[in-house]
């Protein structure tokens, strides 16, 4: 076990090294930087010069990488060359708004997966079996952004209850927030609540069809218990590996939902940062989301290995 | 936040919370849980009261940037909020006191006396001196600042203190545009102003205090208890709220969570029209103008007939329904009505005339056969403008290829001077002096511009109307016909129109007003 | 993004015997395939023939109808800049399908390729995986945010975004195949026949994983249609004034309240196309795992 985590860490390494390269080189590809979004729209060359000098966007660019990892190494992210403030500080605020989403999205997968899921595959009733059918179809072939649209057109603007985007803070006014949160998370959760509710629906069918349910049936026990004591204990280790992969959709997914929401989560951060050309704040944020990706994924192998025997620890 | 809970449950807010019980429930079932609470909705509709207090919210679509206090960019609101300046001009340009009281120029021109007020204090308690105010125009000098009007600022040489609260401000020459420079310059605080320029304290004199900025979120401000002015402001607190996506701004107006805004585009004003609540102002002032600009050592951009053939093509009323979805002015000269260079004939001196354009093409013999880049920023405004002038001028046989940059690529393209052949974009600075236009706007100065123009006779006519003492009157007009004039002919700037600023407000809040530099004044807004 | 990437690798049994096409066609022969299909053909068809279906020129302006309801001249309206909508939504489509056409197959291909390398030796395997965890750790919109930025908008980003979105997707797919393949019986037997290991992959195994992959396809047709919507959305999508579904349909979002019409086409054909995609995946995949 220990051979294969030492095996499997330098490669975990060598992604994180190589991923601050390639972050690093493509930024510097992107035409116009910092200095020059600071100037303005009517700057000479001697302000772009003066700031560039300010922001230390003059040195060599080996020099540049350096100071980036070295300070990284060292724990400290610097001040944000554009947006203004401490590095650290927005993607604090950027992790929490959208870990937050994340999670009220999850709770909306789940609850909404577990209902299409159970309705439509045991609900007696065809007309709800059909409604549950097209609301799945309907959130899958509806663009997420469009969702968006309608869902504040509807609630916020329309029967005004809801408010249309922005955020207070969880810590601040909680039962505020749980009503900025609600659209977003509900926008974001859709297509995966359907994804999951119809693989939920396919995994019912089979084990309603499986042999001991059907004996069960013959021999009168309910098909209320059948369901809950039998049928969804089966179908549920599957869903569980579906939900981790879709809540890595999730995460991705949050960048356009924070954008129609006006939701100040990792994704608006990061679209302002590289309009800006915020290099610190780019470069830091798509780092971490890297070594989030690679943790993620060392875990997941070494509880695969452990799983299973066939993965020898060479 | 404002706090929902001192205000008295009346019918309306009882049915809203009821809805709101309603699309709970509907929504995931655990909608019992917040009915009882206060509502997000209702905390935002709650700052409505009497005439002292409430909460005011404004929606912009861009992020205060702390790094550009100084400069003028798409969002100044803040400035006059936070800050004061020198003076405050009326509808004429003529300057009011503000931090100055009086000013008396020496009779050459080269130096003012400044006198000013002496009950002003920082809202850390600190009194504002005349010290503040050389700090003030030593910092507009730095090129860090990247303020336009540093040139203006740069004019001055010296000042002589005489007390705390009279000060000299002494010219290399005299200045048209002075007090251009002292509308614009808002008096931060000397001691903290590093801090300021990174967003952690933004230490000013004005009606309200900086409680905090949260980035992506927006600025907190309350209200200034000892502001030098009795009794104002009215409100309590203004929240600066960043909407980045148009729908999202104006779902956050129609919804009642913003109250105010100056960023919502002309072409969607018509949807906040047509439902009551909200009072729309525009000011014929103009924040700006649109306008297709041409590379100079580009052919075939070169030839003067070829530009003067695009002023002739483009269909400015066009621009200005479509575009700017009728909040603006059709002008072929960048100013608008409210400036001293304005004239009727100036802005109908081109005007939509294909006929003309292609004779003009033709009689120059300028080969149109290439086809020429149009670059634009990919904002919805500038693509839609591109569109337009694109297909006005493939009707008189010029093809056009758009060329989309993101605002940051397109200000490199614009401040390097590396544009394509055509571009389209916006410019500022017309509203003020004329002068500080052809001194200040990056496009139209005489001594380095992104078109690459250069000419003696348009530097003299620059440096005439800016190096005088007065900016009005019989003679300071004919200079700035003399300017109007070459930017018609030579039409490197072919300007198409210019922009209202527009303000959307709702019904219930009076007295918001902007300056001219779109910084936004609240001293006398109110909520009923 | 959304998808529904879930595909499940064949069941290991007889399958190895049976016809490889025996499946697809009886996928179409479900009501769902049909349905599919006849929808994903019927929008395909609608965006080949744009230029004898659509009256007007998708990029004339006019100055007197703008976001004009749909009317004899103009049967679904004009948008902001009095441009025929019928028009540009069937050349929204024409535009869209040529994107997606060139980019999910060159990522299906890429990736593909990949995940041969990968078989061939160990060490490449663990390269390789590392190069989809690194394209895997981008979010897929930041990703298309950074490429755009260094490219420049038009198409060339939008097809680089696509191709190299489906990159792993296809690769982790085809590796895992591989992986199960390699341990069948037939393949065991081959190699110790001396079947030759590029032969044994290309002729025998190769095959045998195609079936999860042409219902991957089908899912990543999809997925590139909203990357596409939602890189437009962001404004960095395709140039204008050329129109594309994702672009109409972000120009008309603002206006959604004063003329619902601007958003309806596009939306009812990006809704067609990605029900007509997900149907026929649907259906594939269903008989493929029998």
């Amino acid at each position: 076990m220990r051979g294969y985590l030492l095996k499997r860490i330098p490669s975990a390494l060598l992604v994180l090294l190589l991923a601050s390269f390639l972050i690093f080189a493509i930024l510097r590809l992107v035409p116009g930087d910092a200095a020059e979004v600071l100037a303005g729209p009517d700057a000479g060359p001697e302000s772009v010069a003066a700031i560039r000098g300010q922001l230390g966007l003059d040195e060599p660019l080996l020099a540049q990488y350096a100071s980036w990892i070295g300070d990284l190494v060292r724990g400290d992210l610097g001040p944000s060359y554009a947006i203004g403030g401490q590095v650290a500080d927005l993607i604090g605020d950027g992790l929490g708004a959208t870990a937050e989403l994340t999670l009220g999205a999850l709770f909306f997968t789940v609850t909404l997966g577990l209902l299409f899921g159970v309705l439509g595959a045991a609900s007696r009733r065809r007309p709800v079996r059909v409604v549950v059918h097209a609301l799945t179809t309907g959130a899958l072939a509806v663009p997420p952004f469009v969702t968006g649209v309608l869902l504040v057109l509807v609630f916020a603007v329309g029967l005004s209850v809801l408010p249309s985007g922005g955020r207070v803070g969880l810590l601040e006014a909680p039962d505020l927030e749980l009503q900025y949160l609600l659209l977003p998370s509900l926008c974001l959760a859709l297509p995966s609540a359907a994804v999951l509710g119809r693989y939920l629906k396919d995994s019912l069918e089979r084990a309603f069809a499986e042999d001991y349910i059907r004996t069960a049936t013959a021999a009168g026990v309910p098909r209320r218990r059948l369901l809950w004591r039998h049928a969804l204990p089966n179908a549920l280790p599957p869903v569980v590996t579906l939900l981790g992969m879709q809540t890595g959709q999730l995460l991705g997914g949050a960048v356009l939902v924070e954008a129609i929401f006006a939701w100040p989560g990792l994704g608006q951060l990061a679209e302002q940062a590289l309009n800006r050309r915020d290099y610190p704040v780019v470069q830091d944020l798509l780092l971490l989301l890297v070594a989030v990706f690679v943790l993620v994924q060392l875990l997941t192998d070494v509880v695969y290995a452990a799983l299973d025997p066939r993965i020898r620890w060479e | 936040m404002p706090s929902s809970s001192a205000l008295p449950l009346d019918p309306l807010t009882r049915r809203t919370a009821l809805r709101a019980a309603g699309a709970g429930a509907l929504l995931l079932g655990t909608g019992g849980g917040l009915a009882g609470c206060r509502s997000a909705v209702n905390a935002e509709e709650g700052s409505a009261g009497p005439k002292r207090g409430g909460t005011l919210t404004i929606a912009i679509n861009q992020d205060f940037t702390p790094a550009l206090l100084f400069t003028q960019t798409g969002q100044s609101l803040q400035n006059r909020l936070i800050y004061n300046t020198l003076i405050r001009y009326d509808d004429d340009l003529e300057p009011q006191p503000e931090l100055a009281t009086s000013w008396e120029y020496a009779p050459d021109g080269k130096s003012i006396t400044l006198k000013l007020r002496d009950d002003v204090t920082y809202h850390d308690g600190r009194k504002f001196t005349a010290d503040d105010v050389v700090f003030a125009v030593e910092n507009l000098r730095k090129p860090e600042r990247s303020a336009q009007l540093a040139a203006t600022a740069k004019a001055v040489t010296g000042f002589e203190k005489r007390g705390d609260h009279e000060l000299v401000v002494k010219l290399a020459h005299p200045v048209s545009n002075l007090f251009d420079l002292f509308e614009f310059m808002i008096i931060t605080d000397r001691h903290s102003v590093e801090d300021a320029v990174k967003g952690k304290k933004l230490n000013g004199t004005g009606p309200f205090r900086f409680k905090r900025w949260r980035p992506g979120t927006g600025l907190s401000l309350a209200r200034n208890e000892k502001y030098w002015k009795p009794d104002r402001p009215y409100l309590d607190a203004v929240e600066l709220r960043v909407y980045t996506q148009p729908d999202a701004l104006l779902s956050a107006l129609r919804s009642g969570q913003a109250q105010l805004s100056y960023h919502v585009s002309g072409k969607h004003l018509a949807t906040l029209k047509s439902s009551s609540g909200f009072t729309i102002k525009q000011y014929d002032t103009g924040n700006g103008a649109v306008y297709v600009g041409a590379t100079l050592d580009e052919a075939p951009a070169d030839s003067k007939a070829f530009r003067q053939a695009i002023a002739w093509a483009v269909d400015r009323d066009r621009v200005v329904d479509q575009a700017l979805g009728g909040y603006g002015l059709a002008s072929a000269a960048p100013w608008p009505k409210s400036s001293p260079a304005y004239s009727e004939a100036n802005r109908t001196h081109y005007t939509h005339d294909p006929g003309k354009a292609r004779e003009l093409l033709k009689s120059s013999g300028v080969p149109t056969s290439r086809t020429l880049p149009l670059g634009h920023p990919t904002t919805p405004l500038h693509t839609a403008i591109a569109e337009i002038v694109q297909y006005d001028l493939q009707q008189i046989g010029i093809k056009t290829e758009l060329q989309p940059f993101d605002p940051a690529s397109f200000q490199k393209k614009l401040i390097s001077g590396t544009m394509p052949t055509l571009w389209v974009n916006g410019h500022g600075f017309a509203q003020v002096q004329p002068a500080t236009l052809a001194v200040s706007a990056y496009p139209f100065n005489e001594a380095r511009n992104t078109s690459h123009f250069r000419s003696a006779e348009y530097t003299e006519a620059v440096q005439d109307a800016w190096r005088q003492k007065d900016a009005d009157g019989a003679k300071a007009h004919a200079r700035y016909q003399k300017i109007s004039d070459l930017l018609l002919d030579e039409a490197f700037i072919i300007d198409l129109a210019v922009q209202d600023s527009v303000q959307v407000a709702a019904e219930k809040l009076r007295g918001p007003a902007l300056t001219k530099f779109s910084y936004l004044n609240l001293d006398d807004a109110h909520l009923v | 993004m959304t998808t529904l990437s879930f595909v499940r690798a064949r069941k290991p049994g007889p399958g190895a015997a049976r016809n490889p096409h025996q499946p697809y066609r009886k996928a179409l022969a479900t009501t769902r395939g049909r349905i599919g299909l006849a929808l994903a053909l019927l929008v395909t068809l609608a965006g080949l023939l744009a230029p004898l279906l659509s009256s007007h020129v998708p990029t004339a302006q006019s100055g007197e109808a703008l976001l004009a309801p749909g009317s004899p001249g103009h049967l679904l309206g004009t948008d902001d800049l009095g441009r025929d909508l019928l028009s540009r939504v069937l050349y929204g489509i024409r535009t869209d399908l040529e994107v997606i056409a060139l980019a999910v197959p060159l990522g299906a291909l890429l990736g593909c390729a990949f995940a041969l390398l990968a078989a061939v030796h160990p060490v490449l395997d663990t390269v390789v995986q590392r190069v989809f965890d690194l394209v895997l750790a981008f979010p897929g919109l930041i990703l298309a945010l950074a490429i755009t930025a260094v490219l420049g908008p038009g198409r060339l980003p939008v097809v680089v975004v696509i191709a190299l979105a489906e990159i792993p997707v296809f690769g982790r797919q085809l590796r895992a195949g591989i992986l199960v393949q390699r341990e069948r019986e037939y393949a065991v037997a081959a190699r110790v026949g001396g079947t030759g290991r590029a032969r044994l992959l290309l002729r025998h195994i190769l095959p045998n994983c195609a079936d999860p992959l042409v219902v991957q396809l089908a899912v990543s047709l999809t997925v590139a249609v909203f990357l596409e919507g939602a890189m437009s959305f962001l404004g960095v999508g395709i140039r204008p004034p050329e129109p594309t579904l994702g672009n109409m349909l972000s120009q008309a979002l603002p206006y959604l309240a004063q003329a619902p019409h601007f958003a309806a086409g596009p939306l009812l054909v990006v809704t067609l196309l990605v029900l007509g995609f997900s149907l026929l995946s649907e259906a594939l995949n269903r008989e493929i795992r029998r």
